[in-house]
């Protein structure tokens, strides 16, 4: 089963697809994202998503649909629950190694509810694709396991370029010459 | 105008739409229209692409348990780990097309898909260890930098994350060889006999001369990439050639000359034949990699049977438990 990985690299900042892994169950999957995308000393929080429950919709695709005039504005039906919901949104086409940053949630009853009123809300602010994602489909990493799964990675310079020093090196050479 | 007169202008018209997209620069993401040409030609490269990363774990991974120093020992588990990842952030970018990891894991094992050439020979010595990353990982740098701007939203992504990572296998590859070269008789023996090794296969592994890559065209009109082989092949000889030189190794290309009117590096006739015959499975080392990863992945099987039948367990415990009021 395929998960879709969102990281937190500080505190603060927002949740970020970072890509995906595979678990057979919400807690595989959590440690394969750890595992995957925790190697660096960047990661606070790791959520993951069975990736069918996540709801896509790119600019091109909200575009065609509304040429359509099959929206994702349909209306829930009436009296439908509202549960909460994560949006996360690609506002540019620059180079980066994440993809989608969570930006609001939303009370709604339905994912594509859940993008109209996301959509409603950013009239004007740029985006390129939009993924929905319901709250309780969430896996959310332990606060409690922070310091074993994000803090050892800080100690691990040697993953660093600038660990390695290979202009000295050189140099001695050249002045044992 | 007939029916069909009429799919075809509109295919058209999403072609151009398309093409202008890439000539803006924009990315292309999963769920935009793409041409079914553009996704093939995709799936092929990020799967070979992943394979090498997972097969590239296997001539490093050999000499863990050798490495001199502890301080070597953890920086090779680090880089050896790193590749592993490499794998699965490209699994994850070609499943975004439609593949599935599992497709893609049989082909490797079943024989029927290509990795990187370069995996294919034998790491005889340690200092094999500080060419690889010098030489092999300098290579997959300069080709992935190249990726990196590529149209195709996920595989940019996971191209950027990985050239951030791969720095340090070159530094930790060149620093070693530094050392080496500047070291005992023996230690600049060993990284003299590393280098008349690998040369060679890191200048092939940059892939066929463009005459002889019959895609090349397509895919750097579709921004799949923005540098042809021997571009990205050039770039690499002329970093790494001067840098090997000065730490007063020797190159193992007697043709090998600096053209003062270009700026640029020209190297020897390189042996096609020799890499042709590794590609398609007769190399130093194919039969080896191969039951190497199919050992590896057989003897995984009871950890996924297991977690399979763990998770299952769960959901049925689950569905029983009453529902809390």
């Amino acid at each position: 089963m395929r998960w879709e990985v969102f990281k937190q690299d500080a505190p603060g900042r927002p949740h970020q697809a970072v890509g995906s892994v595979h678990g057979a169950d919400a807690e595989h999957a959590l440690l394969n994202a750890r595992h995957v995308f925790g190697r660096r000393p960047s990661a606070v929080s790791v959520w993951v998503v069975p990736a069918d429950r996540v709801f896509s919709r790119t600019a091109e695709e909200l575009e065609a649909e509304a040429g359509r005039g099959d929206g994702t504005a349909a209306p829930a039906p009436a009296g439908a629950a509202r549960r909460l919901f994560h949006v996360f949104r690609k506002a540019s086409h620059r180079r980066s190694m994440t993809f989608a940053d969570h930006v609001l949630d939303v009370e709604a009853a339905d994912h594509a509810s859940a993008l109209a009123e996301a959509l409603a809300r950013a009239s004007g602010e740029p985006a390129l694709a939009w993924w929905v994602v319901a709250a309780d489909d969430v896996a959310r990493s332990d606060p409690a396991d922070a310091p074993s799964w994000w803090e050892p990675a800080r100690d691990k310079t040697y993953r660093q370029q600038s660990y390695y020093g290979t202009v000295a090196p050189q140099r001695a050479r050249e002045a044992g010459r | 105008m007939s029916p069909e007169a009429d799919v075809s202008r509109a295919e058209d018209e999403r072609l151009a739409r398309f093409e202008a997209r890439i000539a803006a620069g924009e990315k292309i993401e999963p769920g935009d229209w793409m041409p079914d040409e553009y996704r093939r030609q995709l799936i092929r490269m990020i799967s070979q692409h992943a394979h090498s990363e997972v097969v590239g774990m296997l001539p490093e991974g050999a000499w863990i348990t050798r490495a001199p120093s502890l301080r070597r020992k953890l920086i090779l588990i680090a880089k050896v780990q790193d590749e592993g990842g490499h794998g699965q952030y490209l699994y994850h970018a070609a499943e975004t097309l439609g593949i599935t990891r599992e497709e893609m894991e049989a082909a490797l094992l079943e024989g029927r898909a290509k990795y990187s050439s370069v995996f294919n020979y034998p790491t005889l010595t340690w200092a094999d260890v500080g060419m690889i990353g010098w030489l092999v990982d300098g290579a997959a740098i300069k080709n992935q930098t190249m990726l990196a701007q590529c149209s195709y939203g996920p595989y940019s992504r996971a191209m950027v994350r990985i050239c951030s990572e791969e720095t340090f296998h070159h530094k930790q590859g060149k620093e070693m060889v530094l050392a080496y070269a500047h070291g005992t008789p023996a230690q600049r023996r060993m990284a003299q006999d590393a280098l008349d090794r690998w040369w060679w296969p890191a200048v092939m592994m940059l892939g066929p001369h463009d005459s002889d890559s019959p895609n090349t065209p397509l895919l750097v009109r579709w921004g799949i990439k923005t540098k042809t082989n021997d571009q990205v092949r050039q770039e690499f000889i002329d970093e790494h050639a001067p840098e090997l030189l000065e730490a007063g190794l020797r190159i193992p290309d007697p043709d090998l000359r600096y053209d003062e009117e270009t700026g640029h590096w020209v190297h020897g006739p390189i042996d096609w034949d020799e890499f042709w015959r590794v590609v398609k499975g007769d190399g130093p080392c194919n039969a080896e990699r191969m039951a190497v990863r199919r050992k590896a992945h057989a003897d995984g099987a009871w950890v996924r049977e297991a977690l399979a039948a763990y998770a299952a367990r769960q959901e049925r415990e689950a569905a029983r438990a009453p529902v809390e009021a």
